[in-house]
């Protein structure tokens, strides 16, 4: 049963077409990493799939809802989709407590208790219960990135997007990011994480996939993917980065 | 030479002056350059002020009439009531807020020698003598600072400063409550209006002018009011201090609040003295609480009804256009103020109110609210009891007061609309927002003025008729409310498209998105702005004197150089407007001491 499909999906920003007719599905509980040269359309691809960007043409379905410009299925594909960003983009202005129980009092409507006591436990899986009070300015760039996951789970979404969490990371702060979403990808949810980290991708990946120029050109097992790639770009690609 | 000066590097403070004010041969140059500058403006300056021509008595005498013009001998008593508020609720806060904080003995010793060596070097360098011009054109020296009196003040003052230099340094333990010392800090400037004493004209039983002018304390007529005063500030700082032990949270919500209410409450209640009379409050005020209680029951009770989904922009476009006609209905003001209201609860009530712990506190904030609002309505809309000579119960300070906070507190929320406005995607709105913020701010402040003094009554439709203090309240609030609407805007673009982002990410809609995330983060980083534009609302309202009303300035420049009776004042510019910067100054300041402090707690959540 896939719980995202998305049907020869279409996307232009003016004249320029970023999507040229992405097919693909994910079944849930699913670990699927998205690689790919710069400006091949990967981030362009997963921010669709929660409406931050619209596509032109197409169908993506998520968990059953398709996504149109319906104001009420938006807001409820994206309270079922977390989304983690490249830049964290936390709430500077609110302590990391805060950053994570605002979505759950606002949106989900649960009191602010038992939202604080979801968090404490998602800081605790994350890693950082220490640091509930202290504000996202104060924090390193792998404890803000783990605060962002904590953030969007604590919706309890039932997919999660991970758009180049650890790009923006110094290499001794990759590790800490990549064990919270290894431990999430055990624990069964579905993600899909765009990422370069090959290492994650072999070990933690379901499937990967290779964007190329707003095209999927390869879909395969992670162990297919690297070591035996069917496609010419595939190997290329590797040969680059690894 | 200097530079290699053994004290120059091995001092620490020898070191700090080196590095900091003669650094190289150009920062000796500025250095000595604004010295000397610095010294010779404050010579000048004190050889003005002690100037034996100078009259202050004129300023001292006036004080009354400065802060309140022709308020009624008869109702003094709500002046200091007003006052009271304002000072009660200091102490609350002071007690609420600062007990539990502490402050170390070294430091205290930091600020008192610091204010003892500034003293000691005041009086060190102020001049003996100033020049006196005399009637026929020859300048005449007079001694201003005795040499004993200059000793009797330095001499104190340095063993001062020495003292509280070497003690400031030594390690004591034992810790003061800050609240504590501010309220000290209170009380010595209130006991400072006992015990200092001045040369205060004063007239003898047969009205007689006593010569030359007795010394008598600060306060010498105020006592009383003063002393009750205090020694009620000091019972609220306690019940604060107990409220903050036994952990009362709801005080950190109530303070502010009641600091936000107690001008309105101050001007349309206490400082006015309304005339009301039963049956309106009886045939208006109670039906409006009424009706508009049931409608905001039902908005809080049904709003998050889904089934609603559909019909709630027409639910929200038809309030809309009721309110605007309400608006243009010849109905009791109460109704037309409250449907603002109503609007907004119509926005927030969805937001909130989605469980029943929620609806149930929305309700209670409504009624309240509602309350509230009809109460001060019911004062500011009355008419007065008070007779005065010049017609308008405000007048000096009261006016200069009056102004500013209207100013402020009507221009904010103006100012946050007409920004969100232009920054909006529905073109109607965005055309017509920018259409008030770009007219207003093409004319200039004195220009609206006129405006407001001669032609708004030829605009208005007949029968309508506001005193021309509204008038310039209301104008004034939309001319600073479009020079807040730019500044917030500034805001708003400079926070970046990710923060939009991650908010829609989590399911947030526009409204949560706009308030709970955007706002918050734009308004935080224009607070310097923000308090730099209230500063000069505050300065500005003195520009009312041009259409005729007296604030404080124009009692300054216009009224006291013209008084003969009982005494003579006449041609006294100079005290006025010496003693009118220091004012402004002092208030200045204090301001924007208090919201850099406001800025350093807000500044832990920046990036
Ligand atoms: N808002 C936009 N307006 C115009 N063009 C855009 C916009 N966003 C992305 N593009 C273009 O779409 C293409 C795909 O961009 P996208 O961000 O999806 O690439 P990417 O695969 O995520 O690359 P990277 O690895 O560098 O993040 C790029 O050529 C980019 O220039
Ligand atoms: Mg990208």
């Amino acid at each position: 049963m896939s719980i995202i499909k998305t049907v020869d999906v279409k996307k232009w920003f003016g004249d320029f077409q970023a999507l040229k007719g992405i097919s693909m599905e994910v079944s849930e509980g699913e670990v699927l990493v998205i690689c790919g040269p710069s400006g091949s359309g990967k981030s362009t691809f997963i921010r669709c799939i929660n409406r931050l960007e619209q596509h032109q043409e197409g169908e993506i379905v998520v968990d059953g809802i398709e996504l149109t410009n319906d104001l009420k299925n938006i807001e409820a594909i994206r309270s079922e989709v977390g989304m983690v960003f490249q830049s964290f983009n936390l709430f500077p202005h609110l302590t990391v407590m805060q950053n994570i129980t605002l979505a759950p009092i606002w949106v989900r409507k649960k009191s602010r208790s038992e939202s604080e006591e979801k968090a404490m436990e998602l800081l605790e899986r994350v890693g950082i219960p220490e640091q509930a009070q202290k504000f996202p300015g104060q924090l390193s760039g792998g404890q803000q990135q783990r605060v962002a996951i904590a953030r969007a789970l604590a919706m309890e979404p039932k997919i999660m997007l991970f758009d180049e969490p650890t790009s923006a990371l110094d290499p001794e702060m990759i590790k800490e990011v990549l064990d919270a979403m290894k431990e999430l990808a055990e624990s069964g949810m579905t993600m899909i994480v765009v990422t370069h980290e090959m290492g994650f991708a072999k070990e933690v990946a379901d499937r990967v996939m290779l964007f190329d120029d707003g095209l999927m050109v390869e879909e395969n097992t992670p162990k297919e993917f690297f070591d035996n790639p069917k496609n010419e770009r595939t190997k290329l690609f590797l040969s680059q980065i690894l | 030479m200097i530079r290699d000066n053994k004290f120059f590097i091995e001092n620490p403070y020898g070191r700090w002056v080196r590095d900091n004010l003669f650094s190289s041969s150009s920062s000796a140059f500025l250095t000595f350059f604004a010295g000397f500058m610095v010294i010779y403006s404050y010579r000048g300056i004190v050889g003005f002020i002690l100037n034996p021509e100078r009259m202050w008595t004129s300023v001292t005498y006036n004080m009354k009439l400065y802060m309140i013009l022709a308020y009624p001998d008869e109702a003094m008593i709500r002046v200091w009531l007003s006052v009271g508020l304002a000072l009660l609720l200091g102490g609350l806060s002071i007690g609420f807020y600062n007990s539990g904080k502490t402050i170390s003995l070294g430091g205290i010793f930091q600020k008192l020698f610091t204010i003892s060596a500034v003293i000691a070097l005041l009086i060190a360098l102020a001049p003996t003598n100033t020049n006196v011009i005399q009637n026929d054109g020859s300048i005449e020296v007079v001694e201003i600072i005795p040499q004993d009196v200059r000793m009797l003040i330095l001499g104190p003052s340095l063993v001062l400063t020495l003292a509280f230099f070497f003690l400031k340094n030594i390690k004591i333990k034992s810790l003061f409550n800050t609240a504590k010392v501010n309220l000290t800090y209170c009380g010595l400037i209130i006991a400072s209006l006992y015990f200092i004493k001045i040369p205060t004209i004063s007239l003898d039983s047969s009205g007689e002018r006593i010569i030359p002018d007795p010394f008598l304390p600060i306060a010498s007529t105020t006592y009383i009011p003063w002393t009750i005063l205090y020694v009620g500030m000091l019972i609220f700082f306690f019940i604060g201090s107990l409220l903050k032990n036994r952990d009362i949270k709801i005080m950190a919500r109530l303070i502010p609040i009641g600091w936000f209410l107690c001008p309105l409450f101050i001007f349309s209640w206490i400082f006015k003295k309304p005339l009301v009379e039963l049956n309106t409050v009886f045939s208006a005020d109670i039906p409006s609480i009424l009706v508009f209680g049931i409608i905001g029951f039902l908005i809080i009770r049904f709003s998050d009804n889904q089934s609603l989904g559909a019909y709630r922009t027409p639910i929200n476009i038809g309030f809309l256009v009721l309110s605007v006609v309400v608006f243009l209905l010849p109905v009791v003001f109460i109704f037309k103020a409250t449907m603002v209201l109503l609007l907004l609860l119509l926005v927030v009530s969805p937001a909130i109110a989605t469980t029943k712990e929620g609806k149930r506190q929305l309700f209670i904030v409504w009624v309240v609210s509602l309350f509230v609002l009809t109460f001060l309505i019911r004062g500011a809309s009355s008419d007065t009891m008070l007779v005065t000579p010049t017609g308008s119960i405000f007048g000096g300070f009261s006016l200069t007061w009056l102004l500013a906070i209207f100013g402020t507190y009507a221009s904010f929320p103006l100012g946050l609309a007409l920004a969100l406005g232009r920054t909006s995607t529905l073109p109607v709105i965005r055309i017509i927002c920018t259409g008030i913020i770009e007219i207003v701010r093409s004319v200039p402040y004195i220009t609206w003025l006129f405006f407001a003094s001669v032609m708004l009554t030829v605009f208005l439709p007949s029968g309508v008729e506001f005193n021309l203090i509204i008038r310039v309240l209301i104008l004034t609030a939309f001319f600073s409310g479009a020079y807040f609407a730019e500044y917030i805007r500034g805001g708003l673009q400079s926070i970046p498209k990710g923060q939009y982002e991650a908010a829609n990410a989590i399911g947030m809609n526009p409204f949560q998105r706009i308030f709970l995330v955007i706002v918050p983060q734009a308004l935080r980083a224009i607070i310097p702005t923000l308090v730099g534009s209230v500063i000069t609302s505050f300065k500005d309202s003195s520009l009312v004197a041009i259409i005729g009303l007296f604030d404080i300035l124009r009692i300054g420049t216009s009224v006291i150089p013209a008084q003969s009776q009982p005494v003579a004042f006449i041609g006294r510019n100079l005290e006025q407007l010496v003693f009118l910067s220091f004012f402004f100054w002092v208030f200045t300041f204090v301001f924007s001491r208090r919201s850099m402090k406001f800025e350093k707690r807000l500044g832990l959540g920046e990036r």
